[in-house]
């Protein structure tokens, strides 16, 4: 597995998962992007453990683009997870999900998410959701320095 | 109270009325009866005091006739002073009376000769001393005749007023008697009726004893169905809920993946072809407004409301300047009124004006110059908000059909639309406990009205929502993590 992962998309959708790479890629964002199809999938990537257990702390991806609804593991299992753990809480989590449930929307706030949107159901929504989306997060935001990540930083807060 | 009862109550009350006004007048005459007993006891009295009179003459005179003194001259002339006041009083105390009146004018004559032989009495003993007084006396000695006489006269008189006394009396009585007789049957009467009455109420109270204990039944059945209903209801909702949210995702991908379609492979296609692709990505797009229409129309009915006091002016306006966008080149006048403060979800609220005013935009299309008025009115004390259009209106016969959901009154070729905006309007007014209705005429325009309850009847619903909602809410996380479960599972 390649340290390079600039965003990790959790979606249980192989066409939702399709369509929002296509998305990203026809605006040349995100070469390398990493699909994880349910929570414990995308928590294992994470926490580099089990299957991706020679990936390290030290470079995290850029951006996690979290479905809610989930086998296994739902959505706001894993962002708890991500948030409660020192290597991992500062990793930007933008939930793209169907549900606009305002209960939704706030818990996701609540956990930590850093970013909240719904998936538009036309085709041009979705793709500039999506697009504005890879912009911001891997083009305009400033990413945290690598290295910041780390099991042995971990402590210092 | 029942109008028998009324009636019972009635003659209740006027019996007691009677009974007061009989034994008033019963009084009255009571005092009449005594007064005549106390006049025929006083001409008993008078006729024993002349009796006694007559005596003290015959006793004066007497003594005159034996000793000569003075003094026996002067008791007798008191005496015949006395006599003759008494013959003055007695025509006036049986003036009432014919018969002793004639008694008294034989009475009269005879006493006059009495007195005048008396007289003759001491007239020779004055001018012939003791003797010649005697003799005379003696000679003419009519004194016991007439004595005699005027007893009989007297008694007979005294016959006639105890015979009167008597009957008086007797009349007095009788008439205590009867009165005593119709006070008693009247109370009688009386009591009998406030014990009938006692027992029509008795009655009364046990038939509404038996219609408020059936009124509870009836209620309580009522308390069961609406749960049921409500229950059925939150069922309805999350059907809708997740058939609209299921829906999406399919819905998403066919939208998704025709667009990638025309972007990738359009330059391949032919005319009919790209016209063809066009239809499927128009329908997804609409069939995607129709699922979030429903799902925002089935959130209203769940979610919490947040009532605070808000401007609805100012709600407006902001609606209205977020409108502009919409109606850009064409000539819209807003002509909006003064509005009242409500207690209401802002947020719902400003949803209701959206839909609102963006259909008077949209039915508004076709004029040269449309005019949209929001204002305030009062319809039997309760204020109205109305919102009124010059648009394209509607048919009245149409209006039932207007608040539901996916009903349309116009072509989605004319007018597009999901059907769902009004039906939201509606719910969000009925959350408020408030009515929403609507007045048109085709080509004229149409005017929407609508209340917003008072705060009073929101605590209960609020109260009974949310719990109903929150289980609810669980339940359908839950169904729905199961349902991705099973799905996870049959693709693996």
């Amino acid at each position: 597995m390649s340290n390079e992962v600039e965003i990790l998309l959790v979606e249980d959708s192989p066409e939702d998962a399709e369509l929002t790479i296509r998305a990203l890629r026809r605006n040349k964002l995100a070469n390398e992007i990493h699909v994880a199809e349910d929570g414990t999938d995308a928590l294992d990537f994470l926490f580099c453990r089990g299957a991706y257990a020679d990936r390290t702390f030290s470079h995290p991806p850029k951006l996690v683009l979290l479905d809610l609804h989930l086998p296994k593991v739902d959505g706001m299992e894993v962002l708890r997870a991500l948030r409660a753990d020192e290597r991992t809480k500062a990793i930007p989590v933008v939930v793209l999900t169907s549900s606009f449930e305002q209960e939704d929307v706030a818990a996701g706030y609540k956990l930590g998410a850093s970013a909240y949107v719904q998936k538009p159901v036309d085709f041009e929504g979705f793709s500039e959701a999506v697009r504005q989306i890879g912009m911001f997060w891997l083009l305009i935001n400033q990413a945290l320095p690598p290295g910041e990540f780390t099991a042995s930083k971990a402590h210092g807060v | 109270m029942t109008s028998s009862s009324k009636a019972i109550a009635a003659c209740a009350l006027l019996i007691l009325v009677c009974i007061g006004t009989l034994s008033y007048w019963s009084e009255v005459r009571n005092d009449q009866d005594r007064e005549w007993v106390t006049h025929t006891l006083h001409v008993v009295e008078k006729l024993q005091t002349l009796r006694i009179d007559i005596t003290q003459c015959e006793t004066g005179q007497r003594g005159y006739m034996l000793t000569g003194q003075d003094r026996y001259l002067e008791l007798y002339e008191a005496g015949v002073a006395e006599v003759r006041q008494d013959l003055k009083e007695l025509p006036d105390l049986t003036a009432d009376n014919p018969r002793e009146q004639r008694a008294i004018r034989q009475l009269n004559p005879l006493i006059a000769s009495r007195l005048a032989e008396l007289n003759d009495g001491i007239w020779v003993r004055k001018e012939s001393g003791l003797l010649a007084g005697v003799e005379a006396a003696t000679r003419a000695n009519n004194g016991e005749k007439w004595m005699g006489q005027i007893a009989a006269q007297i008694g007979e008189m005294r016959d006639t007023e105890a015979g009167l006394l008597s009957s008086r009396l007797e009349t007095a009585a009788a008439s205590t008697r009867k009165i005593k007789v119709v006070i008693a049957l009247g109370n009688a009467l009386a009591i009998l009726i406030l014990l009938v009455k006692y027992f029509v109420i008795q009655r009364e109270i046990g038939k509404r004893n038996l219609a408020e204990r059936s009124l509870k039944l009836s209620n309580e059945r009522l308390e069961r169905r609406t749960a049921e209903l409500s229950e059925t209801n939150i069922e309805l909702e999350s059907f809708a809920y997740s058939v609209a949210h299921d829906l999406r995702a399919p819905l998403r991908h066919i939208a998704g993946y025709s667009g990638v379609m025309v972007q990738d492979y359009g330059p391949h296609l032919d005319a009919e072809g790209l016209r063809c692709l066009e239809k499927i990505t128009g329908s997804a797009k609409q069939m995607g407004r129709l699922v979030d229409d429903l799902l925002g129309l089935s959130q209203i009915g769940r979610q919490e409301l947040s009532f605070q006091d808000t401007p609805l002016g100012s709600l407006v306006g902001q609606v209205v300047e977020d409108l502009a966008a919409e109606h850009a080149g064409r000539s819209v006048e807003w002509q909006i009124g003064e509005l009242f403060s409500a207690e209401c979800d802002p947020g719902l609220m400003k949803q209701v004006f959206v839909n609102l005013l963006s259909n008077a935009v949209k039915y508004t299309r076709k004029r040269e110059h449309a005019v949209i008025q929001v204002g305030q009115t009062r319809q039997n004390g309760v204020r109205v908000v109305f919102v009124r259009d010059n648009g394209v209106g509607f048919e009245m016969q149409y209006v039932g059909k207007l608040f539901r959901v996916f009903q349309r009154l116009h072509k989605a070729r004319d007018f597009e639309g999901t059907g769902v905006g009004l039906a939201t309007v509606q719910r969000i007014i009925r959350r408020h406990g408030g009515r929403i209705w609507a007045e048109a005429e085709l080509d004229r325009g149409a005017t929407f009205f609508f209340t917003l309850g008072s705060p009073e009847n929101k605590p209960n619903e609020q109260a009974e929502v949310p719990m109903n909602e929150k289980d609810e809410r669980e339940r359908r996380k839950k169904k729905m993590n199961e349902k991705e479960e099973e799905l996870h599972v049959e693709r693996s």
